[in-house]
């Protein structure tokens, strides 16, 4: 589909909160053990351009198509080397132009459990680590996924397995790299036949794609101040393009090149991203803004 | 937590991996319940009589000539390929139920209206230069009703002068004059020449080239897999075939020279014509249709309604037309607007579920399309014979072709515009049609196919009868009808059919 932020990214839920920094699913963190991070995070995702397959175009049936989203995130550090992590979001999409009607849901609940492999310090400059991350995403309601781009999701469950490694400076800079492979379920159609990559399917069912992910990010942290900026790619491993003036369809290829910073200080976070290249994605602006608390228990 | 969370993961994990997809309408090999021996008796729709077409008498299965034929079969079943045996198995699920399901994937390949140019304006799909953006054609539903009811009036035709040859001559298959001739698919006592396969593939691969030219390659390629295939299945010699090719080539021609002077050619219209609508619809006191879309779109296919009906006179298509609707100024317009407002705003899940259903809007297999697939299941639960197949399919999709030629006169007669047009706080849940209102295309469709599918399988009559109801009312749910277009093109769509109804109970098949 057309909306970059559809399977809400792995990068930018930002589980922030005074003591213990930063966390994502990709960055390099941990929640302290027995403390538990909550809040909510605010995203406005637009664009107006967008790739029909490889064609980059606009369409003045949709005008600047627009997704907002409330998500619930909530960290748990079970040990001092394992963090799970649950998010769920409120999604509400519109079109600027044309007849078709906005929607909004609940979309999916992510579950994830990260897991730190190991940790040393490397030389005397700083420290690195290694984290495994297990996710899963599974629609919290029953929305369809078959009007992209006004479709809140694309209703598969999911399941991710993800290596990060991550190296902390000791003067406050950190580098991040991240890469992620992602399992999809087929999705069920309220109709009875579909047509997509060249076939005429005589099924409700259609098969979801793999997909690939990986994320490079950097930036600083210092007390409770931490401002990381990253450059992710999502490719997707199968899947139609969009055909010439069709509307999106679930499991078409999207991949996208997405670039984002993020401004985190005492629990709150303000964030903003841009896809810079794509396949069957808009190009969308993506602004965030988070506020987070921590207690320990 | 950790034991709790991982074990889910875990089956997400494995639930993730089957990830395969298994079409509903599998094929089995085709064994008909009966011969139809007498159906080169039945009526004929545009040919004269089955003798029009001459088919000389086969070589003697005595002769050198046959022999050599008999051979050239062993030899290749000696050595099938797996792709070989594919072809044979496909083709084994029956040539007419596999023909719709191509011109199903065909339709639902091009029914994609062409991309605006940057100034603004539309490109028409030109038949002369079909691979080009944008392509040809644009498969919308009357372009689809049509295409739908070519190949199969053709291929009907075609199967009745075959059957009636094949009594004439009375040769059998291949395996069943030669032992030596393994029967790779149920083979019946259905007489071999000309071969129906070779009819089949004749006829429809040449009807198909002139409604999907882009597509020749492939229409082609499979025309040819399927002649192979009664070969190598042991079901019909060269000559069988080559005799059953001639004949379904003869009988499109006489298709093709109808579908050129169908009036097809004239439906686009100009701009002057575009602006006449409107202005006449002014003349008459009313709000005339406006394109939603941006940049406006000329509407679809406004002189479809001129376009040469199967089994209906261009009296008949006039005489049936429905009432006008009510005026766009009048009380019970504002009532109906105010509906389709109120049943926009408060969709439950099952009624978006219903528009998605029968939505088969833009680059589906159109709602024509649907009711094939709907049929298909009912043909190949009946194991008809390919004849009584192409009748069943004849019978369907001339209704709906003529469903398509009264619905598209009634909606430019009118030129009534959609709700959203009236009321802009209207928002629609599937893609708005690009032409008007009254009545409702979906209505009128599903009460002609309901009405010949009831006649031809009276015991599911509820069944679709309840389509019909839930295709029609699914408009309502996506904004873009109101409740007298589904009223008015049920009524008119039901009067259409018993056209085809009535042809049907005097065509000598039953």
């Amino acid at each position: 589909m057309t909306r970059g932020s559809t399977v809400l990214p792995f990068l930018l839920i930002a589980l922030a909160a005074a003591p213990l920094r930063a966390q994502t699913i990709d960055d390099g963190l941990l929640v302290p053990r027995r403390a538990v991070g909550t809040g909510f995070l605010y995203a406005h995702d637009s664009w107006t351009r967008y790739w029909e397959g490889s064609l980059t175009r606009d369409n003045g049936n949709i005008g600047t198509l627009t997704t907002q989203s409330v998500t619930w995130v909530a960290g748990y550090g079970v040990t001092d080397r394992l963090s799970v992590m649950a998010m769920v979001p409120y999604v509400w999409t519109r079109a600027s132009q044309g007849p078709l009607q906005g929607m909004g849901g609940v979309q999916d609940l992510t579950l994830a459990a990260k897991y730190q492999l190991l940790t040393t310090p490397l030389t005397d400059r700083g420290t690195l680590r290694a984290m495994v991350v297990g996710a899963a995403g599974i629609p919290a309601s029953n929305y369809t996924p078959d009007f992209l781009p006004l479709s809140i999701g694309l209703a598969s469950r999911w399941f991710s397995g993800r290596f990060t490694l991550n190296f902390q400076a000791r003067e406050g800079w950190f580098l991040n790299g991240s890469a992620a492979y992602t399992w999809r379920t087929k999705v069920t159609l309220d109709r009875p036949a579909y047509y997509t990559a060249g076939q005429l399917y005589m099924s409700d069912e259609v098969a979801m794609p793999d997909m690939f992910d990986y994320t490079v990010s950097a930036g600083y942290q210092h007390g409770r101040l931490c401002i990381p900026i990253s450059l992710s790619q999502r490719r997707t491993l199968g899947g139609g393009d969009i055909r010439r003036q069709d509307m999106p369809f679930v499991s078409n290829r999207m991949d996208f090149v997405k670039a984002a910073g993020l401004v985190m200080y005492r629990g709150m976070s303000l964030g903003a991203s841009r896809i810079v290249s794509g396949r069957n994605v808009g190009q969308a602006t993506t602004l965030t803004a988070g506020l987070f608390r921590t207690f320990h228990l | 937590m950790r034991s709790s969370l991982f074990p889910l993961v875990l089956v997400l994990a494995i639930a993730a991996c089957d990830n395969t997809i298994t079409s509903s309408e599998p094929l089995p090999p085709l064994q008909a319940a009966s011969l139809d021996s007498n159906a080169g008796s039945w009526s004929m729709i545009v040919l004269s009589r089955p003798t029009q077409f001459a088919v000389a008498a086969p070589a003697a299965e005595t002769s050198a000539a046959y022999a050599a034929e008999l051979a050239a079969i062993k030899a290749a079943q000696s050595k099938l390929t797996a792709a070989q045996r594919r072809a044979i198995e496909y083709w084994a699920g029956g040539g007419v139920l596999r023909w719709n399901q191509v011109v199903r994937e065909l339709v639902a390949r091009f029914s994609l209206p062409p991309a605006p140019r940057s100034d603004g304006t539309y490109p028409v799909p030109d038949p002369e230069n079909p691979f080009a953006d944008p392509q040809f054609p644009f498969a919308n539903p009357p372009y689809a009703a049509r295409a739908y009811s070519y190949v199969a009036v053709a291929q009907y035709e075609a199967l009745k002068t075959a059957w009636y040859w094949k009594y004439q001559y009375n040769r059998p298959s291949p395996a069943r004059l030669d032992g030596a001739v393994r029967a790779l698919i149920p083979l019946g006592d259905l007489p071999a020449y000309p071969s129906e396969d070779a009819v089949l593939s004749g006829v429809t691969v040449e009807m198909l080239k002139v409604l999907f030219p882009a597509a020749v390659a492939e229409i082609t390629q499979r025309a040819a897999e399927q002649r192979n295939a009664a070969l190598w299945s042991g079901k019909a010699a060269a000559s069988d075939i080559a005799a059953g090719l001639a004949l379904g080539k003869a009988v499109a021609a006489v298709f093709i020279a109808r579908a050129g002077a169908d009036g097809m050619k004239n439906t686009v219209g100009n701009a002057a014509q575009w602006q006449a609508l409107a202005d006449s619809a002014l003349a008459r006191g009313e709000i005339p249709w406006i394109s939603q879309e941006t940049p406006a779109r000329p509407p679809m296919l406004p002189n479809f309604g001129q376009v040469q009906a199967w089994l209906m006179t261009p009296a008949e298509v006039a005489t049936e037309r429905p009432p006008a609707p009510p005026s766009t100024s009048s009380a019970q317009m504002q009532q109906e607007v105010s509906e389709v407002r109120r049943t926009v705003e408060h969709l439950t899940r099952e009624q978006l579920a219903i528009a998605y259903a029968w939505n088969d809007g833009a680059g589906t297999y159109t709602p024509p399309g649907h009711w094939n697939d709907i049929a298909t299941e009912y043909i190949r639960g009946a194991r008809m014979s390919e004849v009584r197949a192409a009748r069943a399919f004849a019978l369907l999709n001339m209704a709906m072709q003529d469903a398509a030629v009264g619905c598209w006169g009634v909606k430019f007669l009118y030129f009534n515009p959609r709700p959203g047009q009236l009321d802009p706080t209207i928002r629609t849940v599937i893609g708005l049609p690009n032409f008007p209102a009254y009545p409702s295309g979906h209505s009128t469709f599903s009460a002609a196919a309901a009405a010949v599918l009831s006649y031809l399988f009276p015991q599911a009559a509820p069944d679709f009868e309840a389509m019909k109801e839930e295709a029609s009312i699914s408009r309502l749910y996506g904004g873009i009808h109101y409740r007298s277009d589904i009223e008015r093109g049920q009524e008119h769509g039901a009067r259409i059919g018993g056209y085809v109804v009535r042809f049907a109970q005097l065509d000598g098949a039953n």
